[in-house]
């Protein structure tokens, strides 16, 4: 097969770009989070290198991903999709059982996490599905697309694990939004999904119905569950304008700032960086989200561009949710953020949907035959 | 378009709540920052020593271990205050209340004083347990040591935990801190004080220490260097032993004093290191109410030692004839009372000296009578008697001159002829203190000056006032005392002492009259509460060193062998740097 020097040409070089800057400030970051001051001197844990080698395996699932042209995907996803199902089923019958969670299967080398799949998954068959729709989704046609997606969603949230069986269902709602619904459809759910609301606060665990409890007042229990919030309110507003400078984060070299190589990493930078430091940062994460919408809108056909969506989606609710919640502007889920918080297969996935929508962007022109 | 709304969006939204907490609030979650990693403590300072005018010490500091609490690193507030009441036998509700008291003035990150004075036992136990109770902290702080606690209890005081006002009052104290409260503690608080540093150091999330820096070096308090002599004041406190009394011993020439006792007397470390209940109600009911400074609070009647003062505002008003005699029958008829002389078969003619040097009765009745209230009145308060000294010791009484309007005020009553007579003897309703008698015998010897008590080595001279006698005026009172001493007669016969100048002058105080009964009975048999109080006052000088002496010993009977003794004592070991023993006692 020769190599297509169009590929080469139409690959959306700011969003590689900004893929490696997001993840280079993440590193540092990661570097000063894992730190914290001693009596004499500074002892710093070595998560950024792992985050770093975790990185480098990630950027080479990335380049394998945009060599294989995304198409074929297309006659994939449905083998794809029982294939998680069949694991998630797997979970439920040998799942390893941590921290009272059946959600990981022993592959005898490494830990698997099936609702991880899950949720790259979704955005395939999302992106299959919602491409051979020709028309605006009506009722029975929304009830399909949704069902597809309760499937999977459905086993994660009885793992327990509602974080992850909500991401999925937001991605595959983001795509479907993205899509369009025929306007009685949008109207009806506009007007039947906000009195619905109040009655999942019912189908809720007692810790997670405690978490929101806490998000509207964190000063009734400040030692306890507010602890979270109201230490990471601090360390970000104690930043100010220029911040506190590089490892000079009181609140995190002091460790008064919890979780705060992964969840919170944010906070950290927040303290260090300051209002400036922080706001470029949300602004490159957000042309790197607008790049993903470039992508999508001049992908030559459906599938590429309802994948280019479900990737900008995955993203996207990591993004608000995280930083919501660091900022107390949400309850606090345990949803890292996309190469700032610690983790080693969010990193390796994160690439490898980088490289899928790379791989969208690279083969733009290719159908001119 | 949808997906580009839901990025601008979100960076609206961010960005948004970034300005509110980073600069709209930013100042203020510093300060929690701030708050979170710094802590600050207070160095203590050193409170000023207390010397004797020889440097002796009397009043160190001494390291005393503190429990402190610090509310935010504590779990469990009740838990931990009911241990410590099981570690430090302290009630838990006073540990409460203590608690209680201390939320409001010390900040949740700062150790709360619970109890000032652990002992080693307790300390080290505490220590060992320290672990598993978070938020506990011993601390080091320095303890007042009175070297001599009972030797000096009445000039030095004591300091001890400072009180819900004194803290409302000054701000510079904290929960737990020692403040003078009586004596010279207490008066020179601002310069003994000292004034406290400041520590800050950071601490990490569970309260680990790790860098410090001082921010304020502590101030220690003033050294100060009293006038007293130690081994006076304690051998006078020996004479003194089992009595109720009071002695002054002051240079006559600079009213520094060089002793000054009170008896009995207190332990003053009792109080620095937290007295009980128990132990306070004990002192205070005393019968003997050793709390009392008896030279300067407590007020008698001067008796024939207030001769003296009559005698001299004989001479001031010129109502003295030096030749004329006065014939003493042994009584004096007043209308139709008889006043007596205490020498039942009358002293015969008696002149002015032989009258002080014999202290006859009959003699000064006439000369009291003759000069009448207002002119006695008037010498008395210029010879300090009736007003404060000025020493600087806190609660000094002025004691009373009595006077036509006072006698009104008081009892709505005239006064009358017989209470002239009354006060001519330093009977009636004249009450002076010891330090007043001192005060007046220094001012017959250093040319009239009535100068102000100094308790401090470096405290300069005050003349408060001028006597009003001339020198010659002065030469015969000095001379009559000299010659109670060495006359035949005299009744301070026993203070005779060779080489020194000496004069003196006894007293006897009535505290009730008498009873034909009870005068009937021997000195001893009278009950003790009846007794007269014993008065000796007493110059001494040699090469241009001079002293004036008060003693009083209250029920002591008589001038000259209830006071004599001990002012006898004091003037070999001004004079002659000899300590007598006080021999042993009969009864």
């Amino acid at each position: 097969m020769a190599f297509d020097r169009r590929l080469l040409f139409s690959i959306n070089w700011p969003l590689l770009g900004l893929t490696l800057v997001l993840f280079f400030c993440g590193v540092l970051n990661l570097y000063s989070a894992s730190g914290f001051r001693l009596a004499d001197g500074m002892s710093v844990a070595p998560f950024y290198q792992k985050q770093l080698i975790w990185g480098l395996m990630g950027m080479f699932g990335m380049l394998v991903i945009m060599l294989i042209d995304y198409r074929h995907l297309r006659t994939l996803a449905w083998p794809l999709f029982w294939f998680t199902c069949l694991t998630l089923v797997a979970v439920f019958v040998a799942g390893k059982t941590i921290y009272g969670a059946k959600r990981w299967l022993d592959l005898g080398f490494m830990n698997f996490q099936p609702s991880e799949l899950a949720k790259i998954c979704i955005l395939i068959i999302g992106a299959r599905i919602l491409s051979k729709e020709r028309e605006r989704l009506n009722f029975t046609r929304l009830a399909y697309v949704v069902g597809i997606g309760l499937i999977p969603a459905g086993m994660v949230i009885r793992q327990p694990d509602l974080g992850s069986g909500l991401t999925i269902l937001m991605i595959l709602g983001g795509m479907i939004l993205y899509h369009g619904m025929t306007g009685r459809v949008f109207k009806t759910l506009l007007i039947s999904i906000p009195p619905l609301l109040p009655l999942s606060w019912f189908f809720l665990h007692d810790y997670q119905k405690q978490r929101i409890l806490t998000f509207l007042d964190p000063t009734k229990d400040p030692l306890g569950a507010g602890y979270h919030i109201i230490q990471s309110e601090i360390a970000i507003g104690s930043g100010r304008f220029w911040g506190k400078g590089f490892l000079e984060g009181t609140q995190s070299q002091l460790r008064f700032l919890p979780e705060k190589h992964t969840d919170f990493a944010i906070a950290v930078f927040g303290e260090e960086w300051g209002f400036l430091g922080t706001l470029v940062l949300l602004g490159l994460f957000c042309v790197f989200l607008y790049q993903m919408v470039v992508i999508a809108r001049e992908a030559k056909d459906l599938f590429g561009s309802y994948l280019a969506a479900g990737v900008f989606f995955y993203f996207f609710w990591q993004i608000l949710i995280n930083m919501g919640m660091v900022l107390g502007l949400m309850p606090v889920v345990g949803i890292p953020l996309p190469f700032i918080s610690y983790g080693g297969s969010a990193t390796l996935v994160n690439f490898c949907l980088v490289g899928l929508v790379l791989n969208v962007a690279m083969r733009k022109f290719l159908f001119k035959q | 378009m949808l997906l580009q709304i839901l990025i601008l969006l979100l960076f609206c939204a961010f960005a948004l709540r970034l300005w509110y907490l980073q600069i709209h609030r930013g100042e203020e979650y510093a300060a929690k920052a701030r708050e979170n990693q710094l802590r600050q403590e207070p160095i203590f300072a050193p409170r000023g020593l207390m010397r004797d005018r020889n440097g002796e010490l009397l009043a160190v500091n001494e390291p005393a271990y503190a429990l402190g609490l610090v509310r935010e690193d504590c779990k469990d507030i009740e838990a931990t205050l009911k241990q410590v009441s099981l570690w430090t036998d302290v009630p838990v509700e006073d540990l409460k209340a203590v608690y209680a008291k201390g939320r409001r003035r010390v900040k949740p990150f700062e150790p709360l004083i619970l109890t000032p004075n652990l002992t080693f036992d307790q300390m080290a136990v505490i220590e060992a347990n320290q672990l598993h109770w978070p938020g506990l902290e011993i601390r080091i702080r320095p303890r007042r040591q009175y070297q001599y606690g009972t030797l000096m209890a009445h000039l030095l005081g004591y300091v001890a935990e400072a009180n819900e006002s004194e803290l409302e009052k000054d701000k510079e104290l904290a929960l737990g801190d020692e403040v003078g409260k009586q004596g010279l503690e207490y008066m020179l608080e601002k310069s003994l004080r000292g004034a406290k540093g400041l520590r800050q150091f950071e601490v990490d999330v569970s309260g680990r220490k790790l860098a410090q820096r001082v921010l304020k070096k502590p101030k220690a308090g003033q050294e100060v260097s009293l006038s007293i002599d130690l081994g006076l004041q304690k051998l006078v406190t020996d004479w003194l032993e089992g009595e109720a009394g009071a002695v002054v011993v002051m240079d006559a020439d600079t009213g520094q004093l060089y002793a000054l006792v009170s008896s009995p007397s207190f332990d003053s470390n009792a109080f620095s290191s937290g007295l009980s209940t128990e132990e306070w109600k004990a002192l205070r009911d005393n019968p003997m109410h050793p709390l009392q400074n008896r030279a300067i609070q407590s007020v008698y009647p001067p008796g024939s030692v207030f001769k003296l003062a009559v005698g001299g505002a004989g001479l001031a008003n010129d109502m003295v004839d030096l030749k004329e005699t006065v014939f003493c029958s042994g009584s004096l008829k007043l209308g139709r009372h008889v006043f007596r002389c205490w020498r039942r078969g009358g002293h015969g003619k008696v002149n002015f000296e032989r009258a002080l040097v014999e202290s006859c009765d009959v003699y000064f009745y006439k000369l009291g009578k003759k000069l009448g209230v207002d002119r006695m009145s008037e010498f008395a308060k210029a010879c300090g008697y009736g007003v404060k000294t000025g020493i600087q010791l806190p609660h000094e009484k002025a004691g009373i001159i009595p006077s036509r309007q006072w006698k009104y005020r008081r009892f709505g009553e005239r006064w009358q002829g017989g209470d002239d007579l009354n006060m001519s003897i330093g009977q009636g309703f004249t009450l002076v203190s010891p330090l007043q008698v001192a005060r007046f015998v220094a001012a017959m010897i250093n040319g009239g000056k009535l100068l102000k008590p100094q308790l401090l080595k470096d405290d300069k001279v005050v003349v408060l006032n001028k006597v009003p006698l001339n020198e010659t005026q002065l030469g015969l009172i000095k001379q009559a005392m000299r010659t109670t001493v060495d006359g035949q007669r005299g009744t301070a016969r026993r203070l005779r002492t060779k080489g020194v100048d000496v004069g003196g002058k006894t007293g006897t105080a009535q505290v009730v009259r008498l009873t034909d009964e009870l005068k009937k009975l021997k000195d001893e048999d009278i009950p003790y509460k009846y007794r007269d109080h014993a008065w000796m006052c007493a110059y001494a000088q040699k090469d241009g060193r001079k002293f004036a002496i008060a003693a009083l010993v209250e029920h002591g009977l008589h001038g000259g062998s209830g006071a004599g003794p001990v002012v006898k004592a004091i003037i070999e070991y001004l004079f002659n740097g000899k300590v007598m023993k006080r021999p042993s006692r009969k009864h």
